[in-house]
């Protein structure tokens, strides 16, 4: 139906945005869903905006790099744990 | 030294001191070979760990303390990690826990809000917005709004919601693996993701009217009656 006008199960379809797109849905499920967004246009909007929200959230709050220093500290750390592992276990012989 | 007992406990079969190999069991793993590849495997992580550590601690000081933290943890419990299951999910799960038990405690935050804040929270929102959240077609408007006013609604919602969706969708973690790293039920991740999205698309449609991204329209109004 592409008139517009909501179809009877629009509300579970709606309800189940999160889990169609987060790829948490059974296959079953899913070809049911695409079925429904073929012929409901308002059901296929609602869709587009939450898909449109999640990429916006991945590319504005995405990955950031760390300081350069940040790696050296946590090098030299590590470091320093394994000098006190090696004390302790030469201890223990 | 609390961390190492984890890791001596682990490699009985190993000593070194001074570069030089005492005893080596032919199937253990060295401390050197371990370090390798920790190294390998595990540091390439350190960017994506450090913005998730910032999304906890708010701040770039404590996030990168956070992330040195974590490492050190995760080396020290690096052979309880089982090879091909899920390094990424293990160190997120490893500094989440370092967040509560370090972070919390000296903010002298209460360790979980309270179910009553939680559905005083998402009450007054969910009476706030329509049954979408986000009046239609703004989505992309929204593409316009600085980083900084992304990141900085994420970083106002309450931190059990806010990490459930950074998690989900810059991490883009399963609800099972978000689970598992915030130590919750999956209903109660899916439950946060649901609430968590809805309060950061009307705080994002607030900071673009503001800035006069988008307009007030009748169906907006409504949202925001």
């Amino acid at each position: 139906m592409s008139c517009g006008t909501p179809h009877d199960d629009c509300a579970k379809v709606i309800e189940a945005v999160y889990l169609y797109l987060d790829g948490e849905m059974a296959d079953s499920d899913c070809v049911e869903v695409r079925a429904h967004l073929e012929d409901c246009s308002p059901c296929l909007r609602e869709y587009g905006l939450e898909e449109d929200f999640k990429r916006l959230l991945a590319r504005k709050c995405g990955c950031e790099e760390a300081p350069r220093e940040l790696k050296t500290r946590v090098l030299d750390r590590l470091r320093e744990v394994r000098l006190e592992i090696t004390k302790v276990e030469f201890r223990t012989d | 030294m609390l961390l190492l007992c984890p890791a001596r406990d682990a490699s009985p079969g190993y000593a070194v001191a001074s570069g030089h190999r005492l005893e080596v069991r032919a199937v253990e793993e060295t401390l050197e070979q371990r370090s390798e590849r920790f190294e390998r495997t595990a540091l390439p992580f350190l960017d994506q760990l450090y913005s998730a550590a910032l999304r906890l601690t708010r701040n770039p000081p404590d996030a990168e303390d956070l992330v040195q933290e974590t490492f050190v943890k995760a080396f020290a419990a690096f052979h309880q990690f089982e090879e091909g299951t899920n390094l990424k999910a293990w160190l997120y799960r490893i500094l989440t826990n370092t967040y509560i038990n370090i972070y919390r405690k000296k903010q002298r935050e209460p360790l979980q809000h309270t179910v009553d804040e939680i559905e005083d929270w998402s009450i007054a929102r969910a009476a706030e917005h329509t049954s979408g959240g986000l009046p239609s077609a703004e989505t992309q408007a929204l593409d316009h709004l600085p980083d900084s006013d992304v990141k900085d609604a994420l970083a106002a919602l309450p931190e059990d919601f806010r990490m459930a969706v950074y998690y989900a969708d810059v991490e883009g973690f399963s609800y099972k693996e978000i689970a598992d790293i915030m130590g919750t039920p999956i209903g109660t991740v899916m439950s946060r993701l649901h609430r968590g999205r809805k309060a950061l698309q009307k705080s994002l449609y607030t900071y673009a009217l503001e800035r006069g991204i988008v307009r007030a329209t009748p169906e907006a109004e409504g949202a925001q009656a």
